[in-house]
């Protein structure tokens, strides 16, 4: 009696295995790839808080400029100052750490507020976001972020605030587009009719049950798309100032050098760009196809 | 005789503005019934004659843009008095040119409102609604006993969630769903549709309420599984003695579940009484569209004979264009000569033939 209700619940349950049992094994590398990025990134955030690193990142050594990578003590060599390029390295993620997270928050909760108002209340407030959005959409982002620097500064935070609320649209009618598919379910309607309080009905059932994974995704997105507005802004000088490293700022100091074959300067934060910003790119593609189940079908 | 009704309509009118019509889509077009203590009301019609949308009206539910409502509901049980569409008119305005009506201009911040004030500790703890399509009625990421759960610590006493958890699984036993306490983990998609519909029975009788509302619980149900819901449906009314207003266009489980039965047609309703009497074979005494709609049910004896289904002849009626006189005028079989002048022109009201039967029908008046 007891294997035979063992047996009917598994295969009761099969649909309901963790998603990681579920899911395809090439998703899977790409998320483990992606939390590898993640980890690696917070961790050299923490490094650079702390201050656990080889060198001094402004340690200025004129014995030693344009050292080559697997030089002794410069792992990665040194730039046209002398100063490590590692611990420059690690100490340029504080430059997008924060403002980026910041830049996610935005996005997220302004988008999200502004979609449920859209999708759920509809009407009135229907008209006038699809307006604003559709006015913030139609500024060019990079001119928008030119303007706001040359009437402030160039502070990676404000260049952050717009960054986020540039992202705005996109995460509002992103759950915008999600509500209104879901309220064509009736379980929505169910839920009215069963007298549960509205805030539960968005919060949980809508935006925590059925919302989640899409934000998540945008999250990891909105990362990439925030280091790699960064170093555009700082190879055109305009972002994070020299002495202060950032990715951007570093490869535009070396890349002087680069026609010269000292490559290292400016190669080594190009390459960190690269696979920080595809290692977040594959983390939202693998968890979008995990959790939406996009593969399958 | 009749008890004190638990929900009483009241001249009922749930009017849908089309823009581009420039015109009202009158689903519901003064509807007024009772249902008392206890007992279990249907309501059986075709497909577009404003059965759902008067149970919508009943919940709230109708928000859809240029929704109006008018008439009166009242509901009285013994632990509150309300009624359901008070001050629901003062939201609405309409702007008329030419006799037409041009434009409905309708607050619906001030409507989402005054309904969330008229329904609070209505839905799900007096009035819970059971819909058609029950796998689309769940949240499709979320168990369904924590969606049990959820309603039973918001409706009821037990609020403390292993208590509640422990009344979703007897009631999830209670319709008989087997292995409760594995089906309590599952999601929705792990489960058929006839398991959902009980799961939701489930939730909404978890609530105990007053009345529950059942509008077509059986549709997109197969044949051996609808019959078996109407089963379980027969047996918890007996068990515990819940008002039901049950809405089916199927007659079959209307005479199975209903005390007294009401048939709407084209946004009213054409005949109303006691189960047996609106449902027996003979037309005697009956509204001339009940006498179609039950020759129109199938039998094999019926194919047999005349080799074909009996249908009703004409369309649905247009519930835009609504006829000045009776609504069933234009598909009837039964005009005669004498009344065919009345017929066309004025509309008959919901008269009393005998003892609780009302029909709508010049044939039976003077």
């Amino acid at each position: 009696m007891k294997s035979y209700s063992q047996q009917s619940g598994e295969i009761g349950e099969f649909s309901d295995l963790p998603f990681w049992k579920k899911a395809n094994s090439v998703d899977l590398a790409y998320v483990t790839y992606g939390l590898l990025v993640v980890t690696l990134v917070i961790a050299s955030y923490l490094l650079g808080a702390f201050k656990l690193l080889p060198h001094d990142p402004q340690d200025i050594d004129l014995e030693l400029m344009m050292a080559p990578p697997l030089t002794p003590k410069h792992v990665l060599g040194t730039d046209f100052m002398g100063r490590d390029m590692l611990s420059r390295l690690v100490v340029g993620i504080q430059a997008y750490f924060l403002p980026g997270l910041l830049a996610i928050f935005i996005a997220l909760f302004l988008g999200t507020i502004l979609g449920v108002l859209a999708g759920y209340r509809g009407g009135k407030f229907d008209t006038v976001i699809t307006y604003l959005t559709n006015l913030i959409d139609s500024f060019p982002r990079l001119v928008l972020i030119l303007l706001v620097i040359a009437a402030f500064k160039p502070d990676i935070y404000v260049i952050m605030l717009v960054v986020g609320i540039t992202n705005v649209p996109a995460v509002a009618s992103l759950v915008k587009g999600k509500i209104l598919f879901l309220k064509q379910k009736n379980f929505i309607e169910a839920d009215i009719a069963l007298g549960l309080p509205t805030g539960t009905i968005i919060l949980k059932h809508i935006l925590w049950h059925n919302c989640r994974s899409i934000l998540i995704i945008q999250a990891t997105l909105g990362m990439a798309e925030a280091i790699l507005m960064e170093t555009s802004l700082s190879y055109l000088g305009f972002g994070v100032q020299e002495p202060t490293p950032s990715w951007g700022n570093m490869v535009l100091a070396g890349s002087n050098y680069f026609m010269k074959g000292q490559f290292w300067p400016s190669t080594a934060p190009a390459l960190a760009i690269l696979f920080t910003i595809l290692g977040f790119h594959l983390l939202g593609d693998g968890l979008n196809n995990i959790l939406e189940g996009k593969r399958d079908k | 005789m009749m008890a004190e009704p638990l929900l009483a309509i009241e001249d009922l009118r749930t009017y849908f503005y089309s823009r581009s019509k420039r015109a009202f889509i009158r689903s519901v077009d003064g509807v007024s019934l009772a249902v008392a203590k206890g007992e279990t009301l249907g309501i059986v019609g075709e497909s577009g004659s404003g059965k759902s949308i008067t149970a919508m009206s009943v919940m709230g539910l109708v928000s859809a843009g240029p929704g109006v409502i008018s008439g009166r509901i009242g509901f009285r049980s013994d632990r509150v008095e309300r009624q359901l569409l008070e001050g629901l008119d003062t939201c609405v305005a309409l702007r008329r040119e030419g006799g037409r009506v041009m434009a409905v201009e309708k607050d619906d911040d001030r409507w989402a409102g005054q309904v969330e004030k008229n329904m609070t500790g209505i839905r799900g703890r007096e009035i819970s609604m059971i819909f058609q399509n029950p796998k689309q009625s769940l949240n499709p990421f979320e168990t369904v006993g924590r969606q049990i759960t959820e309603a039973i610590m918001l409706h009821t006493s037990h609020k403390i969630e292993q208590e509640a958890k422990e009344k979703a699984i007897e009631w999830l036993d209670r319709v008989k769903i087997d292995s409760p306490r594995l089906r309590f983990d599952n999601h929705p998609f792990g489960l058929s549709g006839g398991m959902c519909q009980r799961a939701m029975i489930a939730m909404a009788l978890s609530c105990e309420p007053h009345l529950l509302i059942a509008d077509e619980p059986t549709t997109g149900l197969d044949a051996t599984i609808q019959s078996k819901i109407v089963d379980l449906l027969a047996e918890l009314k007996s068990e515990l003695g819940i008002t039901t207003m049950l809405i089916s266009h199927d007659i079959g489980i209307i005479g199975r579940l209903s005390d007294t039965v009401a048939v709407m047609y084209g946004g009213t309703v054409v005949e109303s009484g006691p189960a047996k009497d609106v449902l027996s074979c003979s037309p005697e005494g009956k509204h001339p569209y009940t006498a179609a709609l039950l020759a129109s049910i199938p039998s094999s004896d019926a194919v047999r004979e005349k080799g074909h289904l009996q249908a009703i002849e004409g369309d649905v009626l247009d519930t835009i264009n609504i006829p000045a006189g009776c609504r069933f005028y234009g598909r009837c079989s039964r005009v005669t000569d004498k009344i065919r002048e009345k017929c066309d022109k004025q509309e008959p009201d919901l008269r009393e033939i005998a003892s609780g039967r009302r029909v709508r029908c010049w044939l039976y008046f003077e």
